[in-house]
């Protein structure tokens, strides 16, 4: 029990998605402009990152392995990622309308997600049981969407502010990001 | 014919050759992968023994002994040597040796890999030279003065693996 | 187009990473070293360069790119993700050590936006001579800009620059001579953000300044 709260806190402060493992960029900067969408995006991942990871990690144990091909894993995780988007796509489409109208604009882009396929690769390289994978899914997932969301209300408040030309959009949002780095970086004095 | 079903198959010979190329390239880097894993998995034998000359396999023992490093020249099924990962208690905490003895008992070397006692006191171990060639003898051994504790630990080191090292190269870590 | 343009744009004009953002995830990662920046460059090269020659040589062909046509999102990424397992285990049999520093980043290569964006922008359509010059200047243009950055970032955290192996360039006597240690948050990730936000504002600012003088040059013509 106290290894699962160690990594599930380590999975959401120390090595967080965003700010220490670097995956999962391009959404941090493109769809972190508004409140709600950061919330949206975090969510769609949450759900999208749990349901691959489990997926991948069941196949990689009892397919790859059993008939050790597991070299094939990177083009078996990304075909699986890949249909489980269109598949999750369809089925809240029919299922409930409501969440797929907050949810489905962000599905397409989760399949370049490199934070998919990532946690889907480092829950099997860091050699995770099933419970292990599931509790660090869960909670890179809830660390990927704490941050998105911190930084989409800083990201708020910058659109206002008087910025240098040469740093408008990008830039500033690169440097936010790098004062976040910092501070939670300093967590991992925590354990 | 059905052009989905069309497509279906051209996406799978496509995956098809993938997989086949993939399979080739694999058994071609395979055994090279293994061995770079290999010298990495075994660096810390490195500094004893020529890792290329044999076959390594590893036992988990338990207590005060880690994991034992089996050792058999390439091609031969007799032991030739065994390094022990051993432990026992020092001053401040455990200290952890590395210990390699030939099949004539004779010490190969051996190495303090990991210890917690305060610098000063113990620090100066790592690298002592403590004057033991054989394992089964033991009358030479040097102490460090000033860190009695500590030297004792290394001691008992090496009598613990004094105490199994001949049922271990009969054949005892067989499963 | 000629064939120059075709190689250069990929460099400067159209650089994928400063200019279009594409492939970020990695170039913040893997900029710790040069050799490492380097490492990835090598990986990117190969695997753009080939799947643009692959996709554009099964397109150009009228009665395949018939029949691959619905399907040809999953044909790109099969034939991306199969280069990019050959690099993996290629770089896990002959450069270990690198293999052990870029981590995850080699097999994440598959998702990296650069390559999937040409194959579906560039080499699905035109012929593969030109497809695979795209490639080199793309990966080129990639690789320059990582490694700007990862010059930046080693210099700055460590005071090193190591080119490959143990061929490095120490240039801690600069440190020395301003009686400063190397500032090592650069090779953490936060440093990561600051140099790459740095690097780009930079790039803006000179973009914005090219800009404006032609706009004076064709105020003060007209």
């Amino acid at each position: 029990m106290d290894n699962l709260l160690v990594l599930a806190f380590s999975a959401f402060i120390i090595e967080n998605i965003i700010l220490s493992q670097f995956l999962g960029i391009c959404p941090f900067l493109g769809v972190s402009t508004k409140r709600s969408n950061a919330l949206g995006m975090g969510l769609a991942v949450i759900f999208v990152m749990l349901i691959s990871s489990s997926v991948t990690w069941l196949l990689y144990k009892y397919v790859l392995e059993a008939f050790s091909i597991e070299y094939m894993r990177t083009i078996v995780f990304i075909l699986v990622i890949a249909s489980l988007v269109q598949m999750v796509e369809t089925f809240l489409k029919k299922v409930s309308p409501p969440l797929y109208k907050a949810l489905g604009i962000y599905l397409p882009l989760i399949t370049t997600n490199c934070a998919v396929l990532g946690v889907a690769l480092i829950n099997i390289n860091e050699g995770y049981n099933f419970l292990e994978m599931l509790v660090y899914t869960t909670f890179i997932g809830l660390g990927f969407l704490f941050v998105m969301y911190i930084f989409s209300m800083m990201r708020e408040k910058i659109e206002m502010a008087p910025v240098p030309k040469a740093f408008k959009g990008a830039p500033i949002a690169l440097l936010v990001a790098a004062i976040l780095a910092i501070i939670f970086s300093r967590f991992g004095g925590i354990i | 014919m059905n052009k989905g079903l069309v497509s279906g198959l051209v996406l799978l010979t496509i995956g098809l050759v993938c997989g086949i190329l993939l399979s080739v390239v694999n058994s071609f880097t395979a055994p090279r992968i293994k061995l770079e894993e290999d010298k990495i998995k075994y660096q810390a034998l490195e500094e004893f023994y020529t890792l290329a000359d044999y076959d390594i396999s590893e036992y988990e023992a338990n207590g005060a002994f880690a994991t034992i490093y089996i050792l058999k020249e390439k091609g031969q099924s007799d032991i030739s040597a065994l390094v022990y990962t051993v432990s026992a208690q020092g001053f401040a905490g455990p200290v952890q040796m590395l210990i390699a003895v030939n099949s004539d008992l004779s010490v190969e070397g051996y190495k303090v890999v990991s210890h917690t006692e305060t610098s000063g006191y113990g620090a100066d171990i790592v690298g002592n030279n403590f004057g033991v060639s054989e394992i089964d003898d033991l009358a030479g051994f040097d102490a460090v003065s000033g860190v009695t504790k500590t030297s004792n630990a290394i001691k008992e080191c090496f009598n613990l693996v004094a105490q199994r090292i001949n049922s271990d190269l009969g054949g005892g870590l067989s499963e | 187009m000629n064939k120059k343009d075709n190689l250069l744009k990929g460099i400067i004009k159209e650089n994928p990473l400063f200019v279009s953002l594409l492939g970020m995830c990695p170039s913040l990662a893997v900029t710790t070293s040069l050799e490492n920046a380097l490492g990835m460059f090598l990986g990117v090269f190969f695997v753009l360069v080939l799947s643009n020659l692959i996709i554009s040589l099964i397109m150009s062909n009228k009665k395949l790119s018939q029949l691959v046509k619905p399907v040809r999102i999953p044909v790109y990424i099969v034939v991306i993700a199969t280069l990019v397992t050959i690099v993996e285990m290629l770089m896990h049999a002959f450069l270990i050590d690198l293999y052990l520093s870029l981590g995850v980043f080699i097999p994440l290569i598959v998702v990296n936006c650069i390559i999937l964006g040409r194959a579906e922008a560039f080499a699905s359509e035109n012929k593969p001579v030109d497809s695979v010059i795209d490639g080199i200047g793309m990966a080129l243009g990639y690789g320059m800009a990582i490694m700007l950055i990862s010059i930046f970032r080693e210099f700055l955290g460590k005071g090193t620059i190591t080119i490959w192996g143990t061929l490095q360039l120490d240039l801690n006597v600069i440190f020395n001579f301003l009686k400063i240690e190397p500032i090592s948050m650069f090779v953490q990730p936060a440093g990561a953000f600051l140099t790459f936000g740095l690097i780009l504002a930079g790039i803006t600012a000179i973009a914005n300044n090219k800009k404006n003088k032609l706009a004076k040059e064709v105020t003060n013509n007209g």
